[in-house]
C-alpha cells in the first residue's frame, strides 16, 4: 500500500513536470524547422534542425538591443529599490516621526493597487516630463510601483535586527545616517536579494507599462519588441516565431536556474511575512 | 538615545517618498480630475462632471469587458489556489528529486506572459499550430475544434494557460506554508484519532490560512488587472469579446478618449478593491479562530 501510494506521488509528478516542460520542448522543435516545412509529412517531434533561424529572428527582430534596454532598465529600477527602500524602511523602523508613520501608512494602502490604474495619468505627466521613450522614465516608473512592498520587506527585516547594532557606534560619535550604510545595509543582503529576484523578473518582462512608455524601436524592451516583431507576421513564418521566442527567454532561464534556490527562499520568505 | 535629535536620519524616507509622490500619488490624483472631463489628449478639456462613468456603463463593449474581467478572475483564482494547493500537497511528501520538480514547475512563471501566450498561441493556433497539425497528421484534423471563434472556448483557453503558467507561484507559497505546520500537530491529531481528510480539514487548512490570504489575494489583483496574455494570445478577440478592462483602457487611451479611460481606471479600481478587502477580511477572521 505505502510503495503503491508513493509510486502514484512520483507519477503524479512526472506528470506535471512534462506538462510544464511540453510546450517548450515543442517551442524548439519548431525553432528548428526550415520555413519549408510540410507539417503533416513525416515525424513532427523530429526538426529539421535549421540553425538559420536563430540568426535570422536575432537580426530581423531588433531583440539584441531590447535585451540590452531590459538590462539596464532592470538594473537601473532595481538599484533605486534597493537604496530608496532600505533607507526609507530603516528610518521607518527605528524612528517614531510622524510622517514616517504616515508615509509607511500611504505605501501599505496604496501597497494592493495595480499599475495599470494609474497608467493614463502617468503617461501624460512623462509627455510633460519628457520621459516617454527613455530608458530612465521607465526604469522609475517600473521602481515605483515596486516601492512599497520593498519598503515593507525591509522594514520586516530592519525591525528584527537589534538597536544595540548602530548604538555602540552612535556613541563612538557615527551619525545615524553614517552607521546606517556601515553597520545595517551590508547585513540587509538576504532582504536585499529577494527583493531583487522578487522584483527583477516582473521588471523584466513588463509590457502593460512598455506598451505605453517605450513606443520607439530603438527604446523597446524585450516583450514589446517580440510583441511588434511577431505581429508583422500575422501568424505566419512560424520557425522565426519560435526561433526569437527562444532567444527572448533564453536569458531568463538562464538567471532563473542561477537564482532558483534564493528565488524560491525569496518568495517564500517575503510573501509569509507580507 | 538622541532619537529626537534631527539629523540625515530624519529624512531617509523623503527620497522613496518623493519617487512615490511623483510617479504614484500624483498621477492616481490627477486621474481622478481626468476623469470628470472630455480630454482627448490634446485640445483643451472640458468638464463633463460624472458623464464618463455613464457613458461607460451605456457601453455594450465595456459591459462585455467587466464580464470578460470578471469571468477570467473567476476561473483563474480558485483554479490557481487549487492546483497551486494540490501541487503543494503531492510535493509535500518525502519524495526524492523534489527540488528539480519544484524548479520546472515553478519555471513558467518567471517567463513573461506575453511571450507565453505568444508560446501558447504556436501550439494552439487553429489549422496552424502544432496540435492541429499532430491531429492532421493522426487523421483527426476534422475534431480540431476552432477555439478561437467562440466566446467561451477562447476564455478556456485563456484561463487555462494562465493557470498552467502560475500554479508553481501559488504552490510555492502553499508549499512554504505546509512545511512550516510542526509535525507535532499531526501527531496530536493522529492521536486523537483524526487522520487523512479530517487531519486536513482541522490541522492543515486552518494553519495554512496565511498562505490562503496571500495566493487569493494576489490571484484576486492579478487576475482581474490581466493584460499580457489576452494581448498575446487572443488579441481580445473574437471581436472585442475577450478584452479585458486593462487592454480597454490601453485601446481607449490610444483612442484618444484619454478622460474616459481614467475613468474606467477608477471603476476598475473598485472592482478590485471590493473583492480584495472581503477576501482580507475573511481570512482575517478565520486565522483568529
Amino acid at each position: 500500500m505505502n510503495t503503491f501510494k508513493k509510486m502514484l506521488i512520483y507519477l503524479c509528478v512526472a506528470a506535471i513536470c512534462l506538462l510544464c516542460l511540453i510546450p517548450f520542448v515543442i517551442l524548439i522543435i519548431l525553432s528548428l524547422n526550415t520555413p519549408q516545412r510540410v507539417f503533416y509529412e513525416g515525424n513532427m517531434f523530429l526538426p529539421d534542425f535549421y540553425f538559420q533561424n536563430f540568426a535570422e529572428g536575432w537580426v530581423k527582430s531588433n531583440i539584441g538591443t531590447a535585451m540590452i534596454n531590459s538590462m539596464i532598465i532592470t538594473a537601473l529600477a532595481i538599484t533605486i529599490i534597493i537604496i530608496f527602500c532600505s533607507m526609507a524602511a530603516y528610518t521607518i523602523a527605528r524612528f517614531k516621526y510622524k510622517f514616517n508613520t504616515l508615509i509607511f501608512a500611504i505605501m501599505i494602502s496604496c501597497m494592493m493597487i495595480p499599475g495599470i490604474i494609474n497608467t493614463v495619468p502617468l503617461y501624460t505627466l512623462m509627455i510633460d516630463l519628457h520621459a516617454i521613450n527613455t530608458l530612465w522614465g521607465m526604469a522609475l516608473v517600473c521602481a515605483t510601483l515596486a516601492l512599497p512592498q520593498s519598503t515593507f520587506i525591509f522594514h520586516g527585516f530592519i525591525k528584527s535586527l537589534p538597536r544595540e547594532l548602530e548604538e555602540s557606534a552612535i556613541i563612538d560619535g557615527c551619525s545615524w545616517f553614517k552607521s546606517f550604510w556601515k553597520i545595517v545595509f551590508p547585513l540587509l543582503k538576504p532582504a536585499s536579494a529577494s527583493i531583487i529576484i522578487l522584483n527583477g523578473f516582473g521588471i523584466w518582462n513588463n509590457y502593460a507599462q512598455a506598451v505605453f512608455f517605450l513606443q520607439d524601436s530603438k527604446k523597446h524592451n524585450v516583450p514589446q519588441a517580440l510583441s511588434v516583431y511577431f505581429q508583422q507576421f500575422a501568424g505566419a513564418k512560424w520557425n522565426l516565431m519560435a526561433a526569437t521566442a527562444v532567444i527572448a527567454i533564453v536569458p531568463v532561464i538562464a538567471a532563473f536556474l542561477l537564482f532558483q534556490k534564493n528565488l524560491i527562499r525569496g518568495l517564500t520568505e517575503g510573501a509569509l511575512k507580507g | 538615545m538622541k532619537d529626537n535629535k534631527i539629523g540625515m536620519h530624519t529624512f531617509m524616507a523623503l527620497p522613496a517618498f518623493f519617487l512615490y509622490a511623483v510617479f504614484f500619488l500624483y498621477p492616481l490624483t490627477k486621474g481622478i480630475g481626468m476623469s470628470l472631463t472630455d480630454w482627448d489628449g490634446i485640445s483643451a478639456a472640458k468638464f463633463i462632471g460624472l458623464n464618463n462613468f455613464i457613458k461607460f456603463f451605456q457601453d455594450k463593449r465595456a459591459i462585455n469587458d467587466i464580464r470578460t474581467t470578471l469571468l477570467f478572475a473567476l476561473g483563474s483564482a480558485p483554479l490557481l489556489n487549487l492546483v497551486g494547493l494540490a501541487y503543494a500537497l503531492l510535493m509535500d511528501s518525502k519524495i526524492k528529486g523534489k527540488g528539480i520538480a519544484r524548479m520546472i514547475i515553478y519555471l513558467p512563471a518567471v517567463i513573461s506572459p506575453l511571450i507565453m501566450g505568444y508560446i501558447w498561441y504556436l501550439l494552439l493556433q487553429p489549422s496552424r499550430g502544432f496540435l492541429y497539425h499532430l491531429m492532421e497528421n493522426m487523421g483527426q484534423a476534422d475534431s480540431f475544434l476552432n477555439w478561437t471563434a467562440k466566446y467561451s472556448s477562447s476564455m478556456l483557453v485563456l484561463i487555462l494557460v494562465n493557470v498552467w503558467q502560475y500554479a508553481g507561484m501559488t504552490m510555492v507559497v502553499y508549499l512554504a506554508g505546509l512545511q512550516a505546520i510542526p509535525v507535532e500537530l499531526y501527531e496530536a491529531a493522529k492521536m486523537d484519532g483524526a487522520s487523512g481528510i479530517k487531519s486536513f480539514r482541522y490541522v492543515t487548512l486552518p494553519l495554512l490560512v496565511p498562505s490562503i490570504r496571500i495566493n487569493v489575494v494576489t490571484n484576486i489583483i492579478g487576475s482581474l488587472s490581466v493584460f499580457d496574455i489576452i494581448m498575446s494570445l487572443t488579441g481580445g478577440g473574437p471581436g472585442y469579446a475577450t478584452e479585458s478592462l486593462s487592454i480597454y483602457i490601453m485601446r481607449m487611451c490610444y483612442g484618444s478618449k484619454t478622460g474616459y479611460s481614467t475613468a474606467v481606471a477608477i471603476i476598475m479600481f473598485f472592482l478590485i478593491l471590493v473583492p480584495v478587502l472581503i477576501s482580507m477580511r475573511l481570512t482575517r477572521a478565520k486565522s483568529l479562530e
